[in-house]
């Protein structure tokens, strides 16, 4: 079992960035939504943003107002699919025998996010990025507290998910939209993670990105939450 | 300048624009005597590999990028522009 607190948190869907959307969203209004929206990341130099995937602009918006003005700031990045549009375009540039882009290829690894974070926060602490199955949030929570337990007095964790292209859709049913979560994790016992073994009746699998399940069920204050992955049950419980 | 350069000039600085995601600056912005790299306009290392590429596809010429040069010809517009008309008549 892990013992967290949550002293931030930060996240973005179209139509959904300001923490009161996101109240009025978890007790099941309807936002007005503007579905085009990209995320804010004006605070970037134009130089630096250009190279942002929208991937990486999700994961910058809801991780850079909850990085300010905190010194050495381990990040743990999760996301189960990755880059995948840009994935997808280098195999095409592949498949027709056309030369790679550079810029393409040295942004479509896995760590290319918290490599870019840290070029541009001048951050050194350590970083992770992580691809887990369907509980990766849970698994980079693993990751925060092991980073706080060696003596971290905050972790910034990012869970960033991308709409894949068109071809992955099929394959791809955990996506419906893009999000990104990010929550800052300092030392306390305000949460509880626990990891079991899922009971053999227990169902996997979900229709809303299991980030944005807990951002709800955190919103409206629920006591406990249970996640279960293939064989894995998480039981979530907040002090009261 | 003839009507050529001057268009050969043109048609590299939006191909720099555009290969390389300048979305907040037009042709205008870019002197044909601006340093490109580090200083100016601030390209780095991926651009150069970047704009290598564009310029190969888009003109049909060969860059090695090691010979010692080739730091020389992508100084700035007016010497990549200069290179790019020695490569085609070659």
């Amino acid at each position: 079992m892990i013992t967290f607190d949550i002293s931030q948190w930060r996240a973005w869907a179209p139509g959904l960035q300001t923490p009161d959307q996101w109240q009025r969203w978890a007790v099941g209004e309807t936002v007005s939504a503007e579905a085009d929206a990209a995320p804010d990341v004006s605070f970037l130099p134009a130089l630096q943003r250009r190279r942002l995937s929208h991937l990486a602009r999700m994961a910058f918006a809801v991780g850079w107002p909850l990085a300010e003005g905190l010194q050495a700031l381990p990040l743990v990045f999760v996301s189960r699919h990755g880059e995948t549009p840009r994935t997808f375009s280098i195999l095409c540039e592949l498949a027709e025998g056309q030369p790679l882009s550079p810029t393409q290829f040295s942004l479509s690894v896995h760590n290319a996010v918290i490599g870019l974070w840290s070029i541009m926060r001048g951050e050194t602490s350590e970083m992770t990025a992580l691809a887990a199955a369907g509980d990766g949030f849970e698994q980079g929570l693993l990751e925060a507290a092991g980073l706080l337990h060696d003596g971290a007095a905050a972790v910034l964790l990012i869970v960033a998910e991308e709409q894949p292209p068109e071809a992955y859709r099929p394959r791809i049913d955990d996506v419906p939209f893009a999000y990104a979560l990010g929550l800052l994790i300092t030392p306390g016992e305000q949460w509880q993670l626990r990891p079991s073994a899922a009971p053999a009746s227990a169902v996997s699998g979900q229709t809303t990105p299991h980030a944005l399940s807990w951002l709800r069920a955190s919103l409206t204050r629920q006591a406990t939450l249970t996640h279960t992955w293939k064989q894995r049950t998480w039981t979530w419980q907040r002090q009261p | 300048m003839s009507e050529a350069q001057q268009d050969l000039n043109r048609d590299l600085k939006q191909l720099i624009i555009d290969a390389l995601g300048l979305e907040d600056i037009s042709v205008h912005d870019i002197d044909d005597q601006q340093t490109l790299f580090g200083e100016g306009l601030g390209l780095d290392s991926v651009d150069a590999l970047e704009l290598g590429l564009a310029i190969q596809k888009r003109y049909g010429i060969k860059i090695d990028a090691d010979a010692k040069d080739t730091r020389s010809h992508f100084a700035n517009v007016a010497s990549l522009a200069a290179f790019v008309t020695a490569r085609q008549a070659a």
